[in-house]
């Protein structure tokens, strides 16, 4: 199996923790790590996240997003809605879209990128994530396993 | 933005709503009268953190944990000065291993935080860029050589702190753990391997153009005898002044300013510089032997008065953070233990180290059963914020006021980001509104 890493990102503040559930979620109901296969959850990784992407072949990305539609809605991204999804949540002005802007420019971005954002709502820190939230981290896990099933033999 | 002309001078006044490239939020008001700048205030407005007052009452066992949570870029720095101010009043005597690689843990973090700087913070000004990843179409081997070397400091911290990001590792009394040998002879491999990537990043860093500005100013930063001070060492001033930790306040003031959630800092009543600069500055003769011969080489006369030099200077640190974690690790060994028993006892504990952006110090009132009674926290930023309104004065006079505002602007903007200001530190972004009459 080539190089797979499924990246959950999010922080300790309620729905924000999104990401972070998704890959609770998914290794619940039986995907694990091990091989090629890398599943982390990661706390805001600003440009870290390039590393991570280096010799991926398949990048699974999974981050919470803010943008007025219905709490816990999932939405993937391709490339060129990358734009859109510029307004983030990265209080340090390097956020994922940025990282990923830069492994592109660079040339790091791996043959397979999915990137996932789960719609929350108003950030509460020390908070636990809202109901809509679990259960669209549930459903996006479902989703993940059942595209893990389904690998390409190109990637 | 908004210009007007008046009889005698031009009236300019210019919103620039957010300032990119710097940790936090904040914003720069900036008025110019008949040519004269009659108002420069750097506005913090990121919320306070209460980090203090949360302290209050946890058990020291909890600190290092904790104070770690204040920044995401130099959580070692809390970290390592939490510990030792703590060691020094419960008398601990760490063994030497733990000593030794408490600096190997804090070069990581300097590594890490000067790469992330240069490249992905200051640099892209020098080039005309909005960010790194402009930049990284003009120079996309120096981005990517920048990143690598972040991404080594951050496998020294994951190293120590099983993570980079609010690691975990510090405890008082030494570390949780040690890393094995094997992790040890991997991390030399690989510090080995970018000595030459980091001398190219020095030259490549003294080869940007940059401002030619000369200013007058204190330069603050910790001094050890024999080592270039991260870690140990007593407070260093340029007036040839060394202060203890404990007699910071005897020296250094706080205040506050109403435009500001972060306190101002003074040394005798006056602006003062702290972070990479001003270290190079008091610190430059105790650089490894073929550190200085690259300065020699490069042209880089210290002390400097440029503040435009802080993005060199942060080249040169990293060199000297991989020579220094390559001494440290030579001949590394397993410790018995990685930590010594800890007593606690109540009293007052003071203690400073050199985060990547300068001076840290830290007080804790402590009772007798090791709970913090009261704690205090000066980070760089705020040292920094007066000394930084003191060269946006100085460098914009230098610079000339007639400039179109876009290049005002974008000076100050370079100014403010010499400093790497960590405001969430501090109290987050810079919004600059400049009015001219």
């Amino acid at each position: 199996m080539s190089p797979t890493r499924i990246l959950g990102i999010g922080s300790p503040s309620g729905d924000d923790q999104a990401g972070w559930l998704t890959i609770d979620a998914l290794l619940a109901g039986g995907v694990h790590a091990g091989g090629e296969v890398v599943i982390e959850k990661l706390d805001r990784p600003g440009a870290n996240l390039i590393t991570l992407l280096d010799g991926a072949a398949w990048v699974i990305l999974i981050d919470a997003m803010q943008s007025h539609e219905a709490i816990g809605r999932i939405q993937r991204f391709g490339a060129a809605d990358w734009p859109a999804y510029r307004q983030g949540l990265s209080s340090h002005g390097f956020g994922v879209l940025d990282a990923l802007a830069l492994a592109r420019e660079l040339g790091s971005l791996p043959r397979r990128l999915d990137l996932y954002g789960i719609e929350i709502g108003p950030v509460s820190p020390g908070k636990p994530a809202g109901s809509e939230i679990q259960a669209a981290a549930q459903q996006l896990a479902r989703q993940i396993a059942a595209d893990l099933l389904r690998r390409p033999d190109d990637i | 933005m908004t210009e007007q002309m008046t009889e005698q001078k031009r009236t300019v006044a210019i919103h620039v709503p957010v300032l990119t490239r710097v940790e936090g939020e904040g914003a720069l008001d900036l008025r110019i009268d008949n040519g004269e700048i009659t108002e420069l205030r750097l506005r913090i407005f990121e919320p306070p953190r209460y980090f203090e007052k949360f302290l209050e009452g946890r058990h020291y066992t909890e600190i290092p944990d904790m104070v770690a949570r204040i920044c995401g870029i130099c959580p070692v720095a809390y970290q390592v000065t939490a510990a030792q101010a703590l060691e020094q009043l419960f008398g601990v005597e760490l063994d030497p291993w733990a000593r030794d690689m408490r600096r190997v843990f804090y070069c990581g973090e300097w590594i890490q935080s000067h790469s992330l700087h240069i490249h992905l913070l200051a640099a892209p000004d020098f080039f005309g860029c909005n960010s790194a990843i402009e930049l990284a179409r003009i120079a996309p081997d120096e981005v990517r050589r920048g990143l690598r070397i972040q991404a080594l400091g951050n496998e020294l911290m994951e190293l120590f702190g099983a993570r980079s990001v609010h690691p975990v590792g510090i405890r008082v009394g030494g570390f949780h753990g040690a890393p094995s040998l094997l992790k040890i002879s991997a991390i030399r491999d690989q510090l080995r391997a970018a000595l030459p990537e980091a001398e190219a990043l020095i030259r490549w860093a003294a080869s940007i153009a940059v401002p030619q500005d000369d200013q007058e100013f204190i330069s603050v930063a910790m001094q050890h005898p024999t080592d270039y001070a991260i870690e140990t060492g007593a407070i260093g001033v340029s007036d040839g002044l060394r202060i203890e930790a404990d007699a910071f306040d005897a020296y250094f003031t706080e205040r506050h300013e109403p435009h500001s959630t972060a306190l101002f800092s003074t040394y005798r009543q006056q602006p003062y510089l702290v972070g990479p600069l001003a270290r190079l500055n008091l610190n430059h003769a105790l650089l490894p032997e073929r550190i200085k011969a690259l300065l020699v080489e490069i042209g880089l006369v210290l002390p400097s008065r440029n503040l435009f030099h802080s993005l060199v200077a942060r080249a040169v640190e990293i060199l000297l953070a991989l020579h220094e974690a390559l001494r440290l690790l030579d001949g590394y060994r397993l410790p018995d233990s990685p930590s010594v028993p800890v007593t606690p006892r109540a009293g007052v504990a003071t203690g400073c180290t050199e985060a990547p952006r300068g001076l840290l110090w830290h007080r804790y009132e402590m009772d007798d059963t090791g709970c913090v009674v009261n704690a205090r926290i000066v980070p760089p930023t705020s040292q920094n914020q007066g000394r930084i309104e003191e060269d946006l004065r100085l460098s914009l006079l230098a610079f000339g006021l007639d400039h179109p505002d876009d290049a005002l602007r974008l000076h100050c903007e370079q100014v403010i980001r010499n400093y790497d200001p960590c405001i969430s530190c501090a109290t987050h972004f810079l919004r600059l509104n400049v009015e001219r009459t």
